[in-house]
């Protein structure tokens, strides 16, 4: 409900007839609570970036937990205008608190100032003058309470303590003490930690890299004895050393299969340890596995001396170049259905089984293919649709001995907007050897059209 | 007394091999499919495996390396059947259709593109040792004494073959002279005028031309290759499918008529 239709005289729970004479234009929509929570939730997840402890007050709050964050904005009140400025861009209605308890900023967001920075210790103050249902009560007490002429907070606040309990029930008091910062208050933060984790603290902090090394391993064995008793392997890795002075450093790693061989995986994270500043000491270990998923325990076959597995050689060796070099460059060539040369492969995990002989053979393609054809010119090209009798590449003027085609390829004119698609994508390719027997992938662009000149590519070469 | 003497030299022959070897003792070779041609190599059986070999190209190709790389596929693709590949590359414009088109199972090859020419031979010697990998092919502008050895030490590890395909990067300034004497072979390639069939129009299947400059245990010599079964589906019978056309006079090119036997 915002401040329009509070001001049209609409009020929560009131009948749709009623709300219908009071606006006649009024369009009445079905509730959709599931809805709500959805967007609740994303909200929940776009929220992580101002916080990592982000909770969902259903049905319309938030909370978020931003001791320790707030100095990267420069302070709570930069942080709450950035806050401010990102949701009305989003175009939602909102009002902020920002309190030392859940319970005060909950008060302060739907019944104080918009925006109010309650000052450290100094919540008590700004919720005495707040209504008794501030306080997160239950409709009846609530109701209850403001039966008995107490209309404020602080009127609460002033009552002995256990006289206002047996009244009001227990929960009362438990409230005003959460709000006041007396009681605590366990908030659920979106985020569930990873069950897969392994922790080891030391007696004494370590630095050295090979003890990093070291204690990498034994966390690894921790969790891998874990993952192993329930079946499980998992494809990610993160470890994270915790030094004396409280900052934590990650490493991650992948692995192309999922599996727990805990000496593999410490090997992975072992040439990224000396980047790692461990400063005046590391104290405690923690390894987070992720992207865990069932695996079959491997059988030790008789003859696997003949017939390496995957597992022994390759996916190892997998992991270790992209764990090295990048995700993006390892990979197998896969087919893609599509007759437009370079979307005809397409790079897949470099471990993922291919169909033999997935392309046709019998439509030429050039070993190298340039990501960019590159322009020839001093083209000539008797006849319209011949192939050319030379062109110049590269500052090299070569004469062709013989030639096929034109292999007519045409844009795939169904995957993008019609009006899109223009004879002027359409490209007529010709193999071509010159006399040195060097074998090329040319194609003019457009179809031939007298008086404008044919503009000639060389996509590849075929070796 | 000699023929004491001539056992005594074999005997000795045999125990430098096997320290060569590694402690692997006769090193396996891949046959090319015609006798002449396999005794060339050492023990005239063929193409040696478990060492490593220097293919490059000349002219143009010195920067696209489109013909060694099409050779060494080819000369490789018996051994790519038997275990997965690996090819490093500095700049990915590898396209595993075309090598499926000349007949290599381009389903086993996985490509990785390394950030420049020391990473690629570090993932090539990692790869070379690595169970279950035959063939590695790396594109590199020159190998050196050091990481040629570094290469065939790991090599011999677990008895695959590599192919470093010499590549000069798009305007390097390529200075740097071949080395290479690690190598169990080195080769120069470049293409060669295809001769389609009686009666066909446009290109006959690709030929190549290479020649071996050098080569551990054996000695040298210049031929003419073709892949019959490339661009199409029949063919591949097991039988390698470079076929040799002619053998060429010492680097010069073959005269046209006598020894077009094949076509």
């Amino acid at each position: 409900m915002d401040a329009v239709a509070h001001g049209l005289g609409l009020r929560v729970g009131q009948k749709a007839t009623d709300a219908m004479a009071l606006v006649p234009e009024l369009v009445p929509a079905e509730a959709e609570p599931e809805a709500d929570a959805q967007a609740l939730s994303a909200l929940v997840d776009w929220c992580v970036r101002f916080s990592p402890a982000v909770a969902a007050d259903p049905p319309d709050g938030l909370m978020l937990d931003i001791a320790g964050v707030s100095h990267l904005w420069g302070g709570e009140a930069e942080l709450m205008a950035d806050f401010r400025a990102r949701l009305a861009a989003n175009g939602l209605p909102f009002r902020l608190a920002l309190a030392d308890t859940p319970g005060a900023a909950w008060a302060l967001a739907h019944y104080g100032v918009d925006g109010v920075i309650a000052p450290l210790g100094g919540q008590g103050e700004l919720i005495a003058p707040l209504p008794p249902a501030a306080l997160r009560l239950e409709p009846e007490t609530a109701a209850q309470i403001a039966r008995l002429g107490l209309t404020r907070i602080g009127q609460l606040m002033e009552l002995p303590r256990a006289p206002l309990a047996k009244r009001f029930g227990a929960q009362t008091l438990e409230r005003l003490d959460q709000a006041l910062g007396r009681g605590r208050e366990a908030l659920t933060f979106r985020r569930p930690p990873s069950p897969w984790i392994a922790r080891l603290a030391f007696a004494e902090p370590i630095s050295t890299p090979d003890d990093m090394a070291r204690v990498s391993q034994d966390v690894a064995v921790r969790l891998c004895a874990r993952l192993e008793r329930e079946g499980k392997g998992a494809r990610r890795f993160e470890i994270a050393f915790h030094r004396l002075d409280g900052k934590a450093l990650t490493l991650a790693i992948g692995l192309s299969l999922a599996g727990r061989d805990p000496a593999r995986i410490a090997k992975l994270f072992q040439p990224r340890l000396e980047t790692l500043d461990p400063g005046f000491g590391i104290e405690v270990v923690t390894l987070v596995a992720d992207r865990v998923e069932t695996t079959t325990a491997r059988q030790v076959r008789l003859d696997s001396l003949a017939d390496a597995a995957v597992e022994d050689g390759l996916a190892p060796l997998v992991d270790r170049l992209i764990n090295r070099l990048g995700e993006g460059r390892v990979w197998k060539s896969g087919p893609r259905e599509s007759h437009v040369p370079e979307q005809s492969a397409v790079s897949g995990p470099p471990l993922k089984a291919v169909a033999p002989r997935a392309w046709d053979p019998e439509r030429p393609r050039p070993l190298r293919l340039f990501r960019r054809p590159e322009p020839v010119d001093s083209v000539m090209a008797p006849v319209p649709d011949d192939p050319p009798v030379q062109f110049r590449w590269r500052n090299r003027l070569i004469r062709v001995r013989r030639a096929e085609g034109p292999e007519r390829i045409a844009e795939e004119w169904w995957t993008g907007p019609i009006e899109a698609a223009a004879s002027s994508h359409v490209r007529d390719y010709y193999r071509v050897e010159d006399e040195a027997g060097t074998r090329f992938w040319l194609f003019r662009a457009g179809l031939y059209e007298t008086g404008v000149p044919a503009r000639w590519w060389l996509h590849g070469l075929f070796g | 007394m000699s023929g004491f003497r001539d056992g005594a030299l074999t005997a000795l022959k045999a125990k430098i091999a096997a320290l060569e070897a590694g402690g692997r003792g006769d090193s396996a070779a891949l046959s090319l499919g015609d006798p002449g041609l396999d005794a060339c190599f050492p023990h005239a059986a063929g193409l040696p495996l478990g060492q490593w070999h220097e293919i490059g190209g000349e002219g143009m190709e010195v920067e696209t390396a489109a013909a060694p790389a099409a050779f060494a596929a080819l000369l490789a693709a018996p051994l790519a059947a038997r275990g997965e590949a690996v090819w490093i590359l500095r700049r990915d414009d590898l396209f595993a259709p075309g090598l499926v088109g000349l007949g290599f199972p381009a389903e086993r090859l996985i490509q990785v593109c390394a950030r420049d020419e020391a990473d690629a031979l570090a993932v090539a010697e990692d790869a070379l040792a690595t169970i279950g990998v035959s063939a590695v092919f790396v594109e590199a502008e020159a190998v050196d004494l050091t990481a040629g050895r570094r290469l065939q030490l790991a090599c011999e590890k677990r008895g695959a073959t590599g192919f470093v395909i010499r590549r000069r990067p798009f305007g390097g300034a390529g200075t740097k002279a071949a080395t290479g004497s690690a190598a169990a072979t080195r080769w120069r390639v470049s293409g060669a005028a295809s001769q389609p069939g009686p009666g066909e129009f446009g290109l006959g299947p690709p030929r190549w031309t290479a020649t071996l400059e050098r080569c551990r245990g054996g000695r040298p010599g210049a031929w003419l290759f073709e892949a019959s079964a490339a661009y199409a589906y029949e063919g591949h019978d097991g039988t390698h499918p470079l076929r040799l056309v002619a053998e060429l006079g010492d680097r010069q090119l073959a005269p046209s008529t006598p020894l077009r036997r094949a076509g």
